[in-house]
Parts: C-alpha cells; structure tokens; sequence
C-alpha cells in the first residue's frame, strides 16, 4: 500500500462504525495472531485496516479457519468461504482449530456480547426469566467464546448499543469468563489474559489492574463522561486525572475503510 | 461387500422417536438439508439434536415440534439473524438446551468416538455453563500435578446425520478438502449409526484416484442417499453458496408460528421429492445462480 497513513492527518468525516474500528485496529500488532467469530464486520474490518497500516504482519485466521486469508473486500458473511480467500491454510476441522488455541497460539479474539458486565463476563446464553430453562430471552449461544475467554486470551469487545441493557452490573449467565468476582479470581482458577478492551458507541473502556473493574478509558468526541455514566449499568472507574477524548480516524484510514476494505458498507449492517 | 444405498425414507425410518440426532451444521454452511426435512416428513418427535452450530435446520425442527433438546454451541443463522422458532420453543420450555462450549463439544464427541468415559478441556472454566450442566461437565484435579481441568462426558449419539460430496454403493465417504468444519472429523466417528446424502454416487474407483479425500470408511456407515444440491439452502463449499434469498424467505415468516407452519408444509411436507422441493425453491436457474458464488475458487 503506497498511500501514506503514517502522516495523515485526522478527520472529522468518520461514522462512529468507522470511529470503532480504528480504535481496534490499533490494538492488533505484528507478530499477534487474532481470530474472528461469525456476525464481526467491525473486528474483520478492524483486522483488515491492522493489516493495511500498522500491522502488515498480524496473522488473521479467519472465523477460525482460513489462516493468512486475503479476502479483496469483506464480504456478506464473516463466517463462509468468502472471507478465507486466497488463505495459505485451512483449519479444515474445528479440531485443528481447538488443538492451536488450546495452547497459546492464536492470542487475540474481537467479539461482541449480548451483556457485558464490570468485571468483563460475557453473556451470549440466556436475559432473565424464571430460571435458565425457561429465559426470557435465549440468545444464540457461547459457540467458542467460553473457551477463547478460559484459555488465556487477551479480549478485545465491541459494543455499538452502549446502554445499560448491555453494559450491566452483573451479566444473568456467565458464557465467557472475564475478570469473574474482580480481584484475583481468574487468576485462582488459572486462567490467563482475559477482557483488554470494550470499545462502545459512546467510549473505549478497559480494566483496572488491581480490581478489574472496568474503567473509562476515552470518550469519544461528542459524548461526555456523564453521559457514558449514565448509559451504563453500573459505576464505571474514572480516572482522577481525567478522561481524554478518543483519538478519531486519519483521512487515510477512512479512504481504507470505505474504499478499498468494505465498499460494501458491510460495517453498517 | 455390503450395499448401502437407499432411499431418504428408509434412511430415515430407523430413527426412533427419543433419540439423539447428531447433525452436521455451522450456522449457514454444510448441513444435510434433505435428511432434515425427512426427518420433520416421518413425524419424528422428542429428539435430542447434537449440532456445533445449528441454523435454519433448528429453527425448522423446533416448528415442526421434533426436537425436544439440543446439545451445542450456539444456534444462530449468523447475518441471517436468530432462529425465531427455536428461540421461542427454549423460552416456552418446549426445549431443553444443554449448552457446551465448542471445545467441550470437541471433548464430549471424541470421548464418544475413542471409547472413553471422558476427555478434558481447559475452555469454559469459570463460566456458568458447568453449573447447569454438572451432569456432564466436571472439574478434576490433575493427577500430574498441574492445575485442574474439565472432563467432559462422552457423547454417543444414536445417529450421526451428514452431507458429503460423494460416496461409492459401499458408503465410502468422500469430502472435498476446505473447511470440514462442521465436525466431520469426529461426530460421525462418535455415533451408533451413520446416515449419509452425498451429491453423487461414483464408482469405487473414481474414490481411489483419491483415497485422501476419502473421510469416513464404509463399514462406519449404515446408509448412503444420493442428493444432490443436499445441503440447500446452505453453503455446501466449493459446489454452491447459501441461498440468500431463501433465507430471508424464511425469516420473513419465522417470527409468525402460523406462516413459519405455512412455509414448512409448502417447502418441506409437500414436495414429494427432491427434485420437487429443488422446483418449488426456484429450479435450474436458482441452483446455476448458487453455484456462481464469491467462495468458488
């Protein structure tokens, strides 16, 4: 990629889709593999942009089975064929896959959650009810994060209906482990990593080291501490020395997103 | 050598009402479409249903009224959106859900296909998934002296239900190379029986020119149905794509408990064959359009 992104300058053109990406983006380096999951347009296109700037050498193992995929642009599915073109290897059964991420490989996971809660628990399983087998809401399922989030992952979330619905104090079911009762407790239970960062429509969120509790990080332009506070369900850390505005998209980043990694605008889906 | 080709019915006719049906299905890809509709066809009821991923097929059993539970990872029709049906049989309690991470799913099925009582895994500690699900899913301390890890109880299913390119009349099995994921490598390994649809019937020869592509031996397998375009309406990597369109068909009337009925005796209790069904989805021209996907190499 010859366009020169390293110096250019910031932009006030960006959606907040678009916003979230770049956010992401920077936190996927070289040398790190990450995976997708199914449904993750933003963490796909996060990974694409990485890859296009920063990153040339991040290994993306698409939805957890095209390793080193090249797709021209992302496609209508972020699970199917499309997105594994021109791969250099397929994880041809979820096996093989799980055989590398039982160990340390593949480290990085982008993912969205139905709850989330201030310790990092993810909740992709079941919303109220009587009791488990009879929920209010049945959600799809864990599928493969309650093992990405037990086995030493670091976690990058994402979240664009920042609100107290899904940012809640206490998630109903636990299907990805985070940072548990806070403290040590998923150190005790070995569990290494876990959630990095929550990067919502309002604000990026990560965890206090000692409490792991989740703490404002930035908020993007236009919105203001309050108001995050306020479409949060529950007290967020706010650091003494004040909360920074999120660093927005370069113009280079932006002519990416739009014309070269996702002309479809399937980020807006 | 034993003969193992049959018909969809006789396929499917020794299933037993009660049973537990392993299905090969990831979200929108690669699930034995025509093995499902038989199955809602014979009036089955109270199955246990097996899947890593499960997509429209739930969604279709769960308004027909055959399954009774599911043991997976999730269920979802990914860009498709959530099974509507199978979301409201789980919130009515018309279905149990055992739900298993993947890598628990992986340890439970290959116990299953290795003969143990149990194999662990590190995935899903800490989560509430054991809580409710204790009967399956265990801590155990590390006889080695490490830290604890989860056994996962073996998973025998009764029937494993798969779709594969194609197959010899002795219910040799082959697969195209690409992502097998659906678990093919061990929920079939893993069941009592095996009933296969495959694009096409070939000579045992044609499978020699390339015994590698050759995933499942025919003395594991107890039936073979030849069907092609068997996965439709989904992806079936590299012959064909999802049907989009069909999908959204679908979904446009699975919020509906009389529409999504509607649907089901349109598309699947009326058509008296395949071919009938591959007519009423749209025909040759439908099934062209299919094949000319963005994921054909």
């Amino acid at each position: 990629m010859s366009l020169n992104w390293e110096n250019s300058p910031a932009t006030a053109d960006y959606s907040i889709e678009e916003l979230v990406i770049t956010v992401l983006a920077e936190q996927f380096n070289n040398g790190e593999q990450a995976t997708n999951g199914m449904g993750s347009f933003i963490p796909v296109a996060a990974f694409m942009l990485a890859k296009k700037t920063h990153a040339p050498d991040l290994i993306w193992l698409a939805s957890s089975i095209g390793l080193e995929c090249r797709p021209e642009r992302i496609p209508a599915s972020t699970l199917e064929a499309p997105l594994w073109r021109d791969s250099i290897m397929y994880l041809e059964q979820y096996s093989d896959f799980w055989d590398l991420v039982q160990n340390n490989w593949i480290n990085k996971f982008c993912v969205g959650a139905g709850q989330l809660d201030q310790y990092g628990n993810a909740n992709n399983s079941v919303i109220g009810g009587s009791d488990y087998h009879r929920p209010k809401v049945r959600l799809p399922g864990t599928a493969g994060l309650a093992d990405l989030c037990s086995l030493n992952k670091k976690l990058y979330y994402w979240n664009l209906n920042h609100s107290p619905r899904s940012l809640v104090e206490k998630v109903d079911f636990i299907s990805g482990a985070g940072y548990l009762d806070g403290g040590d407790a998923r150190e005790r239970l070995g569990l290494g990593d876990g959630p990095q960062l929550v990067v919502t429509n309002l604000a990026v969120m990560d965890f206090h080291p000692d409490s792991k509790r989740m703490r404002l990080k930035s908020v993007h332009p236009g919105s203001t501490v309050e108001e995050v506070q306020q479409a949060t369900g529950f007290e967020l850390l706010i650091p003494e020395e004040g909360v920074p505005n999120t660093r927005v998209p370069t113009q280079a980043q932006i002519s990416l997103i739009r014309d070269v990694i996702d002309p479809d605008g399937m980020r807006n889906k | 050598m034993q003969e193992k080709i049959t018909s969809l019915e006789e396929a499917i006719a020794p299933i037993r009402d009660g049973d537990v049906v392993a299905l090969q299905i990831m979200a929108t890809y690669a699930a034995p479409m025509t093995l499902v509709r038989e199955l809602i066809r014979q009036k089955k009821k109270d199955l246990g249903l097996v899947v890593l991923i499960g997509g429209i097929a739930v969604d279709w059993l769960a308004n027909a009224g055959v399954i009774n539970r599911l043991i997976g990872a999730a269920v979802t029709m990914e860009q498709f959106g959530l099974c509507q049906q199978y979301r409201k049989a789980v919130e009515q309690g018309r279905i149990r859900v055992e739900e298993i991470s993947e890598s628990v799913l992986n340890a439970r099925l290959g116990a299953g296909a290795r003969g143990l009582p149990f194999l662990t895994t590190r995935g899903a500690i800490g989560t509430d998934l054991m809580k409710e699900n204790s009967d399956n899913m265990k801590m155990l301390d590390d006889p080695f002296g490490g830290m604890p890890v989860m056994a996962c109880r073996a998973l025998v299913p009764d029937f494993a239900l798969i779709h594969a390119h194609r197959a010899d009349r002795y219910g040799n099995i082959q697969y195209e190379p690409g992502a097998r994921w659906p678990d093919l490598a061990i929920m079939p390994k893993a069941a009592k029986h095996v009933v296969v649809t495959a694009e096409e019937i070939v000579d045992s020869e044609v499978l020699r020119r390339h015994p590698e592509r050759t995933i499942l031996p025919g003395f594991k397998v107890d039936a073979v149905v030849e069907v092609p375009n068997g996965a439709h309406p989904t992806s079936f990597f590299p012959n064909y794509g999802y049907d989009t369109q069909f999908h959204r068909e679908w979904t446009s009337v699975s919020r509906n408990d009389e529409k999504a009925t509607e649907f089901i005796d349109r598309y699947i209790r009326s058509p008296a064959s395949q071919s009938e069904y591959l007519e009423l989805i749209g025909g040759e021209e439908r099934l062209e359009y299919l094949k000319e996907w963005e994921g054909k190499r």
